[in-house]
């Protein structure tokens, strides 16, 4: 955890500070007596750096064989095809519409998740994003994306 | 009788509500009990669907949820030694212990009947607390407000995590991206980067989802792949009946821990977990035989049923009275709520009255429905203990994705989603809490709004925070929650356990 939290104090430290450069180009008050728009952007600002510099001295005065630093590392290759396949997911949605891209995803998730047979992959990742369309379509009129599939599906 | 609570009541309870709120308990139960899933997760899961739901309904929906996974949380406490939610932790000491002595259906019933105790006792504690606060609130002014907010944030941060670095950092984030979008008093664009999308800012709800749900989801893979996910569920529960005996026992432990509950829900931050285990614990001090804690006795699992049921109503009253949430299920509840135009604070009671008291019967329905529910169909409700996650886990990843689609039927907002997403699992892996940075997107405008209406009407005067009795009384609370956090760091003894109910 040491190493953890000087990484995420430098990290914050550089995040307050970004903000803080933006928070200075925000425009001055235009009403006497009133404070600024910057206002509370700069209280924010202060705290961020304050608060992260603590943590950086936490960290660094932290011993250096923390009892958090000894848990084994969890298995990475799974979470890390789930969140690209989820950003690729948004990413084709709007494109190819709820319906193309949910059948794939579903599918890739179950196997993810450990599901082996076949047949029963096939068979909920058709039937989960179907009925999810139509329930969100007639049932609370919020209709998904179609895209492509948008002339079919009417 | 006034009018609003005759009007509250009936709302509450046409055939539309408690159907609503009976379908509620049902899921709350279910991801209550399925470990891996969290009342959070199974209210997002169905936020959706409420947007397009009559608002009495919908509370109706989501308080079911709430009183529901409450309870659902003991059965696999009970059954497989493993807390369905947080908040069902201290069950295990006592529930899993009679379970394995042949007895899961009685402490079945002993943690259902418990937990109605306990909710109704909350149920009370709201209905006769919560109008009277309100009123008083009407009367507090900008500083008072600002003061009120402060305080809940503080106090969340110190509580949520076991570092108050890490807590105050957590919340300190959440207002910065607060800050992004059209400040609240002037409108001026800040942080947008020219973007449309950014003019309107983070909705917190798209937020929510993304930390919730999606570090969830990673955290259940992780699981799984370590072969540590599924667990084959204990499915024969024996006999529900209880005896005489059985219920006098339950007497005292089910008063220590409703009240201890209900007082604890009160205080933003403290969350179910930590009132379980305080019940559970004043509950074999004041026992006349503590020695039986611990190896499967009525009263280790009444005590703590009570109190976390009795956190629920508790936790509505600083929601509903002040805009507070006092644990994660809070603010969803008030994100709900505000999507159809309902603002909780003291003005609910005065401009809707019959709303108010409509979400506080709807409460009081929720937990009946629960026990009658629970009773009746305990031994099915298990079954689905063996409910495969690889089918669970992908429907809630769609759901994530159409919940924060629909919500502004906006692309912008799945990416917001999944960038939260991210900040939520890196948070987990810094153990860092997330739910001080709920609070604050929930908080933080308002936080902002006060600080800076309180300034003006004082001609930047920063006494008028301390000349008003009230604020000055919260702002020494809020100083004396981080001192006290910072000590008990110091002391190495840190309740430290995040509300995630």
């Amino acid at each position: 955890m040491r190493t953890k939290n000087i990484v995420a104090a430098l990290v914050l430290i550089a995040l307050g500070a970004g903000y803080g450069y933006l928070t200075a180009g925000l425009p001055t008050r235009s009403l006497p007596n009133t404070p600024d728009p910057s206002f509370f952007p700069w209280i924010i600002t202060a705290c961020l750096l304050l608060l992260s510099v603590i943590l950086l001295v936490q960290g660094l005065a932290a011993p250096r064989k923390g009892s958090g630093d000894s848990v084994g590392a969890p298995p990475l290759r799974a979470p890390v095809v789930f969140l690209v396949a989820f950003a690729a997911y948004v990413a084709v949605l709007p494109y190819a519409g709820f319906l193309l891209t949910s059948v794939p995803f579903f599918a890739l998730l179950m196997a993810l998740y450990g599901e082996r047979r076949w047949g029963v992959i096939a068979a909920a990742s058709l039937t989960v994003p179907v009925v999810l369309v139509l329930v969100f379509r007639h049932v609370f009129q919020v209709p998904l994306p179609k895209g492509v599939l948008a002339g079919i599906l009417g | 009788m006034s009018p609003d609570i005759a009007a509250g009541f009936v709302a509450a309870t046409l055939p539309g509500s408690l159907l609503a709120t009976a379908i509620g308990a049902v899921l709350g139960l279910v991801v209550g009990m399925i470990p891996g899933m969290t009342i959070s997760t199974g209210i997002i899961v169905v936020l959706p669907l409420t947007f397009v739901l009559d608002p009495t309904i919908s509370i109706g929906l989501l308080l079911g949820i709430y009183a529901g996974g409450m309870t659902g949380g003991s059965y696999s406490a009970i059954l497989l030694n493993i807390p369905g939610t947080p908040s069902a932790s201290a069950t295990i000491l006592d529930g899993y212990p009679m379970a394995q002595r042949g007895e899961a259906g009685r402490a079945l019933s002993v943690s259902i009947v418990a937990s109605f105790a306990g909710g109704m006792f909350s149920f009370f504690c709201l209905y006769f607390i919560a109008p009277s606060l309100a009123n008083l609130a009407l009367r507090f002014q900008a500083p008072d407000l600002f003061s009120v907010v402060f305080f809940g944030l503080t106090v969340i941060c110190t509580f949520a995590a076991r570092s108050p670095v890490k807590g105050l950092l957590s919340a300190v984030l959440g207002l910065l991206i607060v800050t992004i979008g059209q400040d609240p008093v002037m409108g001026t664009a800040r942080f947008t980067f020219g973007d449309a999308d950014m003019l309107s800012g983070v909705h917190f709800l798209t937020a929510l989802i993304g930390l919730f749900a999606i570090p969830q989801l990673v955290d259940n893979m992780v699981e799984l792949a370590r072969g540590r996910g599924e667990r084959r569920a204990r499915t024969r529960v024996g006999s529900l009946l209880l005896g005489w005996a059985d219920l006098k026992a339950m007497r005292a432990p089910v008063a220590i821990g409703a009240a201890i509950g209900a007082f604890l829900g009160i205080l933003p931050g403290v969350g179910g977990p930590i009132a379980a285990f305080i019940g559970y614990d004043y509950s074999k001090r004041w026992s006349r035989d503590p020695g039986r804690f611990g190896k499967g006795c009525v009263e280790g699992i009444a005590a703590p049923e009570a109190a976390n049921n009795a956190v629920t109503g508790g936790a509505l009253i600083p929601m509903m009275t002040l805009g507070i949430p006092g644990d994660p299920v809070t603010a969803i509840l008030i994100g709900a709520l505000l999507v159809h135009g309902l603002a909780p604070g003291p003005l609910l009671f005065m401009q809707r009255g019959d709303f108010a008291y409509a979400l506080i019967f709807s409460f009081m329905w929720a937990n009946v429905l629960t026990l009658v529910i629970s009773l009746a169909g305990v031994k099915v409700l298990v079954k689905l203990l063996a409910a495969p996650k690889t089918l669970l886990m992908p429907a809630i990843a769609i759901l994530c994705v159409v919940g924060s689609y629909a919500l502004r039927n906006s692309f912008f907002d799945v990416w917001v989603m999944l960038g939260f997403g991210l900040i939520g699992i890196a948070m987990r892996h810094l153990d860092m809490p997330v739910v001080p940075l709920l609070l604050a997107l929930v908080l933080g405008e308002q936080l902002e709004e006060h600080l800076r209406v309180a300034l003006t009407a004082s001609s930047g005067d920063p006494t008028v925070f301390f000349t008003s009795p009230f604020s000055a009384l919260f702002l020494v609370l809020s100083v004396v929650s981080v001192v006290w956090a910072f000590a008990a760091e110091r002391r190495g003894g840190r309740l430290g356990s995040a509300p995630s109910a």
